[in-house]
């Protein structure tokens, strides 16, 4: 293992620079899975869009692993004290990929015509705000409506990727021929998709920022079985194995091979969170004491340490730990066998049965599942797991038909952003598997969680959450899991692959390799 | 014909594996303190690192040999179960289209063949798929790609036997041809059946275990292919878990084999083998 | 009947077969769970209503059940597999991208698995009741119990993880920028393992049947004919005996040519061969109907091709046989 080594790295890459200088040259083979639906990232945002699209477009901001933005294609901006304008000023001579010169024109017409037709998550900010002008071709201000704190974090790439106004203006997005061929302004072009096997992407050679990127060109290599994905790293084929990429019983045994480096950084802005949605609605799910034995039944540790392989944290509640405004004042939920058969009996359950639905991304998940099935039939559950492919797993979330489910959201550097969502009673909607699918509903909640949205001092925010985290946690609407965490691994001449907030996203950029 | 089925050394160490399959499968909850689920030790013990868990452990800490013997009981059930579907979809379909002909045999035999161009594993994967990973989706959708040859050998069967004599005799004798086909020809016909349908329970413990292997098991019912579909991934650190199941299939497969040839031996001793399609 | 009229008749029978295929498998699809504009919005990482209906706008999913049909018989009628929504592209370019690699991996399997399968069942037959033939038996009797998915990852195991012989996985070396001879060599070693593996199971079945049949016909009246007039052994076996007994093995071939086929989708995951299995695999967990269909009707063309393939085979060794085999 040399995740220490790793760390350093990363520490070194943020606060100073650089000591060693970059070498240029060279290639990056990194594994994307599953392949991509598509590239172009205004229309398609799943996590292997981003990880290669990444690369293709850029947005006005990167976030450091803090989450404090950093230059994209903003070189500085300005928040008002009131907090409702916020001005980017834009980097000089920026092209994209085609030549064409970018300007803040593409900014407005990307994030007030384009991606507010095509990007859902995005529309929900932009719903705060009141305008979006370009004063000259390097400025550009976003108005708001009423004060959104976690505004400042809706610029990454995968959230507001900047598109091509000469190539997009007035087509039908979807079909527009030039999606097979994204251009973008970022460090890497574009150039072979063979389907099935691999994508290519080579240097671009009018980037903005001097001598950058370093690599010549980057394979994101296509290899759909989680076993062939490890032989292909021990055999040297593929350079990189991005978070989730093998399964975590892999993990150690590639870590220690010599020359290969670890590190659990790069997930920051996502924070993954892992829970089961306990149907609210009906059934035993819908009584309280009932969702509390579930919890008390768990051995999470457990389930962290072998399942897990030691990787990520036992969740506490709603806002993962690694986040703003997380707080860990909250009613503690350990393995107790005995307090959850209390509680069943209290409530007088009665051997309902009671389904389970794995999360259908790969063994780690299904074996999730069966121990969680084994603990929860331990205290007296009956309970049985639903067996469900993806398509499957989305109807029935969506759809509400299920009595725990297990699924993970991302967070998105702030609570108003990723959280608030999966609790409120607005986001009650079938047909959508990322709102409130357990149904819960407080309205006493609902507007301290509006409330803390709004707020423009980031104490009151963080006094705000903590407050609805402490009340929240003692009504379980879903069983909080575990805070997930993906090891990148990598092999160890390759230097600051990892620098930013969304880790291997963007990496490339800044990635070199060392001979 | 026993005696000539039990002289088949082949065949009689088939048997006798079969057997102890079957016996360890019906006595596991005998054999076995906890099941296949029970997460009993730390996980990815080695075989015969500990007392009481001869096979090792798997990724969750669960005994390895506890699932072996648990899982042979759902691998020979689906085995079994879909090999009788199988049966009642292929025999009357054959038999029909062999017995009367005509547009009775077209119609059929253009069904069958509808049902051998689609590419059988991959109707059985969007099978399973689409009604979702049970037993019971799982064993009728093997039935579904498994039947076609049993309806061409069973037609082939019915038009040889039915060109007989003593056929000719009972039509004579007055009696219907429905009848004629159930009473006289369709009891000539059984012992390539027998021998064919050894060999699908086969190939159907086969089936499973692939469509287990490509995530499509029952995630509540632990059979081999299930636990080499689980232990895929872990392959090269814990060899003995997909190891053993895989013997186990092996094992299970041959023994059937063998006796689907000695039966075949025994009692088609001048027939072709031309049914094994 | 001649060549010509069998083909075109054949032809005209494939045609409806696909048609029916077309039908049930659509009637199929539409009946599962899971609607593709949810789990494509659900892809996005967030969804709402109105991202919903459009992607159900854009698929055709708001009309009627039998309008969608209607048009999907319609559109394959002028040859047109639709459009991928989740891909963004056409079902036949998707196809066509992949299906060279298929081709190439079923072909190569299954004239390894006849050639070698039909020698060996010659070589066990010559041998009957010695070591070598009990040998050769139980070899292709264990090829046959082994799980196919088994033997391909201990083969890459053994020959590409410890040996390093072979690529494991893969269609061709990434970004080499080979060319010409170099390419195809490149190819034909990323093949090996894979067309082996798919191809062992069915050589096992062909040396069975033609070790089988070849023990038959020898019984028959003509070859103790031959027999008596004098001619040796393997003169017999190469003259008489085998070209009668290879007819049940061809016809064998091709009626399991759907097998090989499916079995190319168990195949193509473990080697990462970028087959339209693989595609139809991915296709279903997103409910890529259009995809899953094309790759089923692409499919079902190729077992039909072997079956005409071998429906020629046939007649050139028998030139006897009528129309009605």
């Amino acid at each position: 293992m040399n995740t220490l080594r790793a760390t350093t790295f990363l520490i070194a890459a943020t606060f100073a620079a650089p000591l060693a200088a970059q070498q240029s040259g060279g290639r990056l083979d990194i594994v994307v899975q599953p392949e991509p639906p598509g590239l172009m990232m205004g229309l398609v945002q799943n996590g292997p869009t981003q990880l290669v699209a990444g690369d293709i477009y850029e947005s006005l901001l990167r976030y450091n692993s803090d989450l404090e933005p950093q230059p994209s294609l903003a070189e500085s901006w300005e928040i008002s004290d009131d907090g409702l304008t916020y001005t980017f000023h834009l980097h000089d001579g920026v092209k994209w990929h085609d030549g064409e010169p970018f300007t803040a024109d593409d900014v407005v017409f990307s994030a007030d015509v384009f991606l507010r037709e095509t990007h859902a998550r995005l529309r929900a900010s932009l719903a705060y705000v009141e305008s979006i002008t370009a004063p000259d071709d390097t400025t550009v201000v976003f108005q708001l409506k009423e004060p959104f704190g976690p505004f400042i974090n809706a610029f990454e790439a995968g959230t507001m990727p900047i598109v091509p106004k000469h190539i997009y203006e007035g087509t039908d997005y979807a079909t527009n021929e030039m999606n097979a061929t994204p251009i973008g302004t970022g460090p890497f072009k574009f150039d072979e998709w063979v389907k099935g096997s691999y994508i290519h992407l080579v240097k671009n050679e009018d980037y903005y920022l001097e001598g950058k990127p370093y690599l010549d060109e980057v394979f994101y290599r296509v290899i759909p079985d989680a076993a062939a994905r490890a032989v292909a790293f021990e055999t040297g084929e593929v350079d990189v194995l991005p978070g989730g990429s093998v399964e975590n019983w892999d993990v150690p045994r590639l870590t220690a091979m010599e020359g290969v480096c670890s590190t659990g950084a790069g997930w920051e802005f996502f924070a993954p969170l892992s829970w089961m949605w306990m149907n609210n609605r009906e059934g035993p799910t819908s009584d309280v004491r009932f969702r509390q034995a579930v919890m008390y039944a768990m051995d999470r540790n457990f389930v962290k340490d072998v399942v897990w392989n030691g990787f990520g944290k036992v969740a506490t509640g709603p806002v993962a730990s690694s986040t703003n405004f997380y707080s860990d004042d909250v009613t503690q939920y350990d393995y107790n066998p005995d307090k959850a058969k209390e509680l069943l009996a209290e409530m007088g359950y009665g051997g309902e049965a009671v389904r389970i639905l794995p999360l259908p991304y790969g063994e780690t998940w299904q074996r999730w599942a069966e121990a969680v099935r084994q603990n929860l039939s331990e205290v007296g559950i009956n309970a049985e797991i639903d067996s469900t492919d993806v398509a499957g797993w989305n109807e029935k979330t969506s759809q509400w038909d299920y009595d725990l489910a297990f699924t993970y959201l991302y967070q998105y550097g702030d609570p108003a952003l990723g959280v608030s969502r999966n609790y409120v009673a607005s986001q009650i909607s079938k047909g959508s598997p990322w709102n409130n699918v357990e149904g819960y509903e407080n309205p006493e909640l609902d507007e301290k969680w509006a409330a803390a949205a709004g707020m423009v001092n980031a104490e009151d925010r963080a006094a705000a959450y903590a407050e609805i985290q402490k009340e929240i946690v003692d009504d379980v609407p879903v069983a909080w899991l575990q805070e997930l965490e993906f090891p990148t691994i990598y092999r160890c001449n390759v230097k600051d692959l990892v620098t930013t907030a969304i880790g291997v996203n963007d990496g490339p950029r800044d990635a070199w390799v060392e001979e | 014909m026993w005696k000539r089925f039990s002289s088949n050394i082949g065949a009689m160490i088939g048997v006798v594996l079969l057997l102890a399959v079957i016996g360890i499968a019906l006595f596991a909850p005998l054999i076995f303190a906890h099941t296949p689920w029970q997460m009993v030790q730390r996980p990815f013990l080695t075989p015969f690192s500990m007392d009481g868990l001869p096979l090792g452990t798997d990724t969750l800490g669960r005994d390895v040999a506890s699932q072996l013997a648990y899982g042979a009981r759902v691998s020979l059930l689906v085995g079994l179960v879909s090999t009788l579907v199988a049966l009642l979809i292929g025999v009357p379909l054959g038999a029909l289209a062999g017995f009367y002909g005509n547009w009775v045999d077209e119609g059929a035999m253009r069904f069958t063949e509808f049902f051998q161009t689609i590419p059988n594993f991959a109707l059985a994967i969007v099978l399973v798929a689409i009604f979702e990973p049970t037993l019971a989706s799982i064993t009728i959708a093997i039935a579904i790609v498994s039947w076609p040859p049993v309806a061409r050998l069973v037609r082939a069967e019915v038009m040889s036997v039915r060109k007989r004599e003593f056929v000719d005799a009972a039509r004579l004798a007055g009696l219907s041809r429905p009848r004629i086909l159930l009473t006289q020809v369709l009891p000539n016909t059984v012992s390539p059946i027998i021998v064919m349908a050894s060999l699908m329970v086969a190939t159907a413990i086969l089936l499973e275990s692939s469509l287990s292997f490509l995530g499509l098991g029952d995630p509540n019912a632990m059979s081999w292919g299930y636990m080499i579909g689980a232990a895929r991934t872990v392959i090269r650190s814990a060899w003995w878990l997909s190891f053993f199941p895989g013997i186990a299939i092996v094992i299970t497969v041959l023994a059937l084999n063998l006796i689907g040839e000695g039966l075949n031996d025994a009692l088609n001793p001048h027939l072709s083998r031309r049914g094994k399609a | 009947m001649s060549i010509v009229t069998v083909i075109l008749s054949r032809a005209f029978k494939a045609f409806v077969t696909l048609l029916a295929i077309a039908v049930l498998n659509f009637c199929l699809l539409h009946a599962a769970p899971g609607d593709p504009a949810v789990v494509l919005a659900g892809e996005a990482g967030a969804a709402d209503e109105q991202m919903i209906e459009q992607l159900r706008e854009r698929f055709g999913l708001d009309q009627p059940f039998y309008v969608q049909l209607g048009k999907y018989v319609g559109s394959v009628l002028t040859l047109d597999l639709g459009y991928s929504f989740r891909q963004g592209a056409p079902v036949a370019q998707l196809i066509a991208e992949r299906l060279p690699a298929t081709l190439l991996l079923t072909l190569t399997a299954f004239v390894i698995s006849l050639v070698l399968g039909i020698a060996f069942g010659v070589a066990a037959s010559a041998r009957v009741g010695k070591a070598s033939d009990s040998l050769l038996t139980t070899l292709a009797l264990l090829f046959y119990a082994t799980p196919l998915y088994w033997a391909a990852l201990m083969a890459v195991l053994v020959f590409s993880v410890w040996l390093g012989w072979l690529p494991g996985f893969g269609y061709e070396t990434v970004g080499a920028g080979y060319t010409g001879l170099a390419r195809a060599f490149d190819i034909a070693k990323h093949l090996v393992l894979p067309a082996l593996t798919l191809g062992l199971f069915f050589m096992a079945v062909y040396m069975r049947m033609t070790r089988a049949s070849m023990l038959e016909v020898s019984q028959l009246d003509f070859v103790k004919t031959a027999k008596a007039k004098g001619l040796s052994g393997p003169a017999i076996r190469r003259r008489h005996i085998l070209r009668n007994a290879i007819l049940p093995v061809v016809t064998l071939a091709g009626l399991q040519a759907g097998q090989l086929v499916g079995g190319a989708v168990l195949t193509e995951t473990v080697f990462a061969w970028p087959g339209i299995g693989r595609l139809m695999f991915e296709s279903l967990a997103a409910r890529d109907y259009n995809t899953i269909l094309g790759v089923f009707l692409v499919s079902a063309a190729m077992v039909i091709l072997f079956n005409i393939v071998t429906d020629i085979v046939y007649r050139l060794v028998d030139p006897r046989i009528g129309a009605k085999a």
